[in-house]
């Protein structure tokens, strides 16, 4: 490793803590099944609800699947859901954020009005209706996640674009005839990406923990897709002979949202410096 | 300051008439309605188109649509299609359990919140500070309805107590309704407990190095009356539009800890009139939230606005 | 007109030993209504008094019992509401609102005698007039009721004088009385729904001639019962008050009942009750059901078009398996009957075709079907009916074995209900209950259009006229037979797979005493249940 990168992250132990976390999580999605031996759909009703052993390490579920296979492959459902939806907020939010802030005028009006109706809805009143009446699958859930959070990814990316577009070298570049794909792309993008990256690292807790509660209300994945929300959701009804079973669903969607709001307030307090 | 008041204003009604598009478009998408529940597995079909007729559900969408708006601009939701009672009354009563917790959580995590958030920004970088980050980032990333449970079956299997799961109102009875609140309320109010220190301390922070807190401190006050005295006083307004934000943020939280401890709040009554199809009360229910939720943003960006000269434009 | 009643009654009576095996304990006897049958035994020993806070994880969406179905409204209101005849846990009908009854030897006359001196919780007497107006309500379509299907072959409904209706059928019914004891025919003041706000009215007030009525219904919170004063049974009911708490999660139930929040509680997920073992002052009172959980099969939707495929599924599942990983295994495993009816009018399994787990023959039946690599195809489950889900992964299992890849497909209830009364159903999980008569269990669910429902799109010609016969059968040996036969046929053609039932799992205190579930689950029991303090 490049000393300086080593020294810079010595001195930030949450930062690095934080990103140590999220390559393990990362690791752990990529390649499941190096973790866990036990198929994480397979059901076995005699051995349901046992409680952890040097077998099943997190116990077994009420259907006798491992636990600690469910919550290792539920990390890339869980995971994926989250980023997957997160990042179609950001593109696309960010990109009507930026064109609103460059375009000004009614567009940015009538967009604005738009995307404050969406930011009235509380996310899990909004996460019920779209489910409600798309149905519960992944696809929908991503979809569902992903109209909560436009909003926020558009308000970043609106203000960034309006303070940049008003700097006078995107007026020099106007000036000089660029055309406004041009100036869109080669000046206010560039700068645009980081305040919808900032955004992101801010969400992601956030939507972790919505699409956990959703989980939670029975709108999801469908069975048997592993997902840390929906084992909490099973789990709620075996609390007091199988507390495993809520406990170490639970703890990984702890670890995760911790392991991103580490790195996310390690970057910050970087900046402030 | 007056025109921009008005423009707000405007821009804040454009926004609950188009809200009021939002919630009718998507509460008439939502698959079946109200005669397939009440049906159940009985019935005949005849009676389907009957008690279509009958709820106004055989007209054309936009007909139905400018009927309710009428009527809501009258300040009348309608009448409830399987209760038959007015969706006023019922979105009014669990309004005010949800208001009630939400108001608790509020209160309740700013009095430990703030004096937390005091201190660890008073004492930045040590061991006080490591502690109560730890527990802020713990916090924050806990999902409340995880807490919820933990604390429901915690407290029953270490106390042998469990809150009454009748909720009693606290005009009948503070000290019950309290009782009955209690969990809840601490449920969702770790997450907001974090959310204020951290805002504080950041807010603390950043005023330590300004100019005032310097001269004060070069007179001889004492740290504490600083803070108290100069600091707190100063981020006072940020934190009322803080506060806003995260009263948004708790009313849209509560769905799923009402579900937990069985409280007759808004989320419940949206869930339950969602899943019956009862579509006046659905549509009460979300416009209820969506403009508790459009005027606090209001009250929010007025207050920035006043505080912040340089928004002025 | 007793000698009559009885002869009626006693016609189809072959008692089972069932009484022995359910802990319930029955009386074959028939008899006048204030004795022991209504409502289950009484006890010498019983206290007045009280209240009986009873936890429920579902709400009636509405208490207007002419227009709101559902088993939730069931449970309560059979304590407000009175029908003309009770049914006891077997299946025999008893006077409750009719004193007694004459039934014409070809059973499409009935003739009923009402009981003289009961009042509707309004104050006003109970009368011919009042059965009338409510029978004809109920029967006509026009009136978005839901028992419109149920009494669609009545012909007319006479008052013969202040106390005695008379009632003709289109055709034989030797089901009427049984269909009559549904809360969907519970008496209420002519002309109620004439009034303005009549429906709003009934989630405020019961206007029955039950043994309670009610004081309050805070929707999203409980429903409050109190002692209806002027009950014409002496001496009942017991309790002053009864509560039902809707708590909308078992996690929050299982700490309620825990830390005596509540005094009672019907346990949805039998499986609760291991939770419960063991706790102090609390017992777990387990009976058997009227409640099957079931697949059903649309035979209109895809591969399930085929007999053969249909029966090939029948040959691959493992019911016991299902039922073990569904509710712990707390109920019966069935053949083509509820657990309730099973020793009366089911066919034994082992003579059933297609009950036994052969992947071999499944295969087979597959191949020649033209699915010798199997097919893809949705399970569908409900959201909220916790045993599907656990029940739908050994499905899934277990039809792999054969080929078949059966992907679980979650929705929500209100889309559920929309398929199937629009005869879309596909291939799901499916949970329900019946009065005990065979005619009412299968007759709106199988008989072909347009006299039955036939979700499933079974069109079947032999089955619907077995059903048709089955209804004019007089003698309880004739419609056992035509019912025989019957299942043999549901059996072999398989639009659905009878999968277990659960049984009645109901955690109460200790002060709880004399309660006692009637097979159907609605809370009859409650009439003489009393509080020990």
């Amino acid at each position: 490793m490049n000393p300086t990168v080593f020294a810079y992250l010595r001195s930030r132990p949450g930062l690095a803590t934080g990103l140590a976390m999220i390559a393990v999580l990362l690791i752990v999605v990529a390649v499941p099944k190096v973790f866990a031996v036990h198929p994480p759909e397979a059901i076995d009703v005699a051995n349901a609800l046992l409680a952890p052993s040097g077998d099943h390490w997190f116990g077994t579920d009420h259907v006798g699947r491992d636990v600690f296979a469910r919550v290792v492959h539920g990390a890339r459902t869980t995971l994926g859901i989250v980023s997957g939806s997160l990042l179609l907020s950001a593109i696309f939010g960010g990109l009507a954020g930026s064109l609103a802030g460059y375009a000004r005028g009614w567009t940015d009006i009538s967009s604005g009005q738009m995307i404050e109706v969406i930011l009235s809805f509380p996310p899990i009143f909004l996460g019920v209706m779209i489910t409600g009446i798309l149905g519960s699958n992944m696809g929908y859930l991503v979809l569902a996640l992903s109209v909560v959070y436009l909003p926020l990814f558009f308000r970043a990316a609106r203000s960034t674009t309006m303070v940049e577009g008003a700097k006078p070298y995107v007026e020099a570049a106007q000036a000089l005839g660029a055309g406004h794909d041009r100036v869109l792309l080669r000046h206010l993008l560039p700068n645009v990406v980081p305040s919808i990256a900032t955004q992101y690292i801010i969400l992601f807790p956030l939507a972790l923990q919505v699409q956990a509660a959703l989980g939670f209300l029975g709108l999801g994945v469908q069975p048997p897709t592993a997902d840390w929300g929906a084992s909490l959701q099973e789990s709620k009804d075996y609390l007091l002979i199988a507390p495993w079973m809520a406990l170490f669903p639970g703890l990984a969607l702890i670890v995760a949202s911790l392991a991103v709001i580490l790195v996310g307030r390690g970057l910050q307090d970087t900046d402030d410096q | 300051m007056g025109a921009f008041v008005l423009r707000r204003l405007a821009a804040s009604l454009i926004t609950l008439f188009l809200a009021s598009i939002v919630v009718f478009a998507m509460v008439r998408a939502v698959p079946g309605d109200i005669v397939e529940q009440m049906m159940g597995q009985l019935g005949g079909s005849e009676g389907e188109a009957v008690l279509r007729r009958f709820f106004g559900l055989d007209e054309p969408i936009h007909i139905q649509y400018l009927d309710w708006l009428g009527r809501v601009l009258r300040g009348d939701l309608g009448v409830s299609w399987r209760l038959g009672a007015p969706v006023t009354a019922l979105v009014a009563s669990a309004f005010l359990v949800s208001l009630q917790l939400a108001l608790l959580v509020l209160v309740f995590s700013a009095f430990i919140g703030v004096p937390l958030g005091l201190m660890v920004g008073r004492w930045s970088g040590g061991a006080f500070d490591t502690a109560i980050q730890s527990f802020n980032v713990v916090a924050l990333a806990t999902p409340v309805f995880w807490i919820g449970l933990m604390l429901l079956f915690g407290v029953s299997e270490l106390l042998g107590w469990s809150p009454p799961t009748i909720y009693v109102s606290p005009v009948r009875s503070i000290t019950e309704n309290l009782t009955i609140l209690m969990l809840p309320m601490l449920s969702l109010a770790f997450l907001q407990i974090a959310a204020y220190a951290q805002f504080v301390r950041q807010h603390v922070i950043a005023a330590m190095g300004q100019d005032y807190v310097r001269a004060a401190r070069a007179r001889g006050m004492p740290m504490r009356r600083v803070l108290l005295r100069h600091v707190l006083r100063n981020i006072l307004v940020p934190l009322s539009t803080f506060m806003g934000l995260i009263f948004i943020q708790i009313l849209g939280g509560v769905v799923v800890i009402e579900s937990i401890f069985g409280l007759p709040g808004l989320g419940r009554l949206l869930v339950n009139a969602l899943n019956a199809r009862d579509f006046p009360v659905v549509q009460g229910a979300l416009l209820t939230v969506l403009i508790s939720a459009i005027v606090v943003n209001l009250i929010v960006d007025l207050l920035y606005r006043a505080i912040d000269p340089r928004l002025r434009t | 007109m007793f000698e009559i009643y009885r002869r009626t009654l006693l016609k189809g009576v072959a008692l089972a030993p069932l009484a022995g095996l359910l802990g319930v304990s029955l009386s074959s006897q028939p008899a006048f209504a204030d004795d022991a049958v209504l409502y289950g035994a009484a006890d010498a020993k019983a206290k007045s008094g009280g209240r009986l806070t009873v936890g429920s994880l579902i709400e009636p969406p509405s208490m207007d019992i002419y227009h709101q179905a559902g088993e939730a409204v069931n449970f309560v209101a059979v304590l407000m509401y009175q029908t003309l005849v009770y049914a006891d846990p077997l299946g025999n009908p008893h006077p409750l609102l009719a004193e007694s009854w004459e039934v014409s030897p070809d059973a499409t006359t009935y003739t009923f005698n009402l009981r003289k001196g009961v009042t509707f919780h309004t104050g006003e007497p109970f009368e011919a007039e009042d059965v009338k107006y409510s029978l004809d309500y109920m029967r006509n379509p026009e009136n978005g009721t839901i028992g419109a299907r149920d009494f669609a072959d009545v012909q007319q409904v006479e008052v013969l004088d202040t106390h005695a209706v008379r009632v003709t059928l289109k055709g034989p019914n030797s089901a009427f009385l049984i269909t009559l004891t549904h809360r969907n025919a519970s008496p209420i003041p002519r002309g109620w729904y004439d009034r303005p706000n009549a429906r709003a009215l009934l989630n405020s007030s019961s206007v029955g001639t039950g043994p309670f009525r009610m004081a309050e219904f805070q929707q999203n919170s409980f429903i409050r019962m109190e002692r209806n004063p002027d009950y014409w049974q002496p001496g009942l009911p017991y309790l002053d008050e009864i509560v039902v708490n809707f708590i909308p999660n078992s996690a929050g139930m299982l700490v309620a009942v825990k830390n005596g929040r509540v005094d009672m509680a019907v346990l949805v997920r039998p499986q609760d009750a291991k939770q419960l073992e063991g706790a102090e002052g609390l017992s777990i009172q387990r009976s058997i059901s009227l409640n099957q959980k079931v697949l059903d099969l649309d035979c209109a939707y895809g591969p399930l078009t085929d007999e053969r495929v249909r029966r090939a599924i029948a040959l691959l599942i493992d019911r016991d398996a299902v039922m073990q990983a569904g509710i712990s295994g707390y109920g019966q495993r069935l053949g083509t009957m509820v657990p309730g009816m099973q020793e009366r009018w089911g066919v034994p399994i082992e003579q059933l075709p297609n009950q036994v787990v052969d992947v071999e023959r499944a295969k087979a039946l597959l191949t020649e079907a033209g699915h010798p690599d199997g097919f893809d195809i949705d399970l569908t489950t409900i959201i909220g009916y916790e045993w599907m889900e656990p029940a739908a992964l050994t499905l899934v299992q277990q039809l792999a074995a054969g080929g078949i890849r059966a992907n679980i497909n979650r929705v929500d209830l209100g889309t559920w209900l929309t398929n199937f009364r629009s005869r879309q159903m596909g291939f799901t999980l499916n949970d329900w209950g019946t009065p005990p008569d065979p005619n009412i269990l299968y007759y709106r669910h199988f008989r072909k259009q347009p006299e039955g429902a036939d979700f499933r799109n079974w069109n079947d010609d032999k089955a619907s006229a077995l059903l048709d016969q089955g209804r004019a059968a007089l003698t309880y040996e004739d419609r056992k037979s035509i019912y025989g036969r019957f299942q043999m046929r549901l059996a072999e053609s398989v639009p659905t797979i009878m999968l277990f039932g659960a049984d009645h799992l109901v955690v109460v205190s200790d002060k709880v005493k004399n309660h006692r579930m009637h097979p159907i689950g609605w809370h009859f029991g409650l009439v003489k249940t009393w509080l020990d303090i």
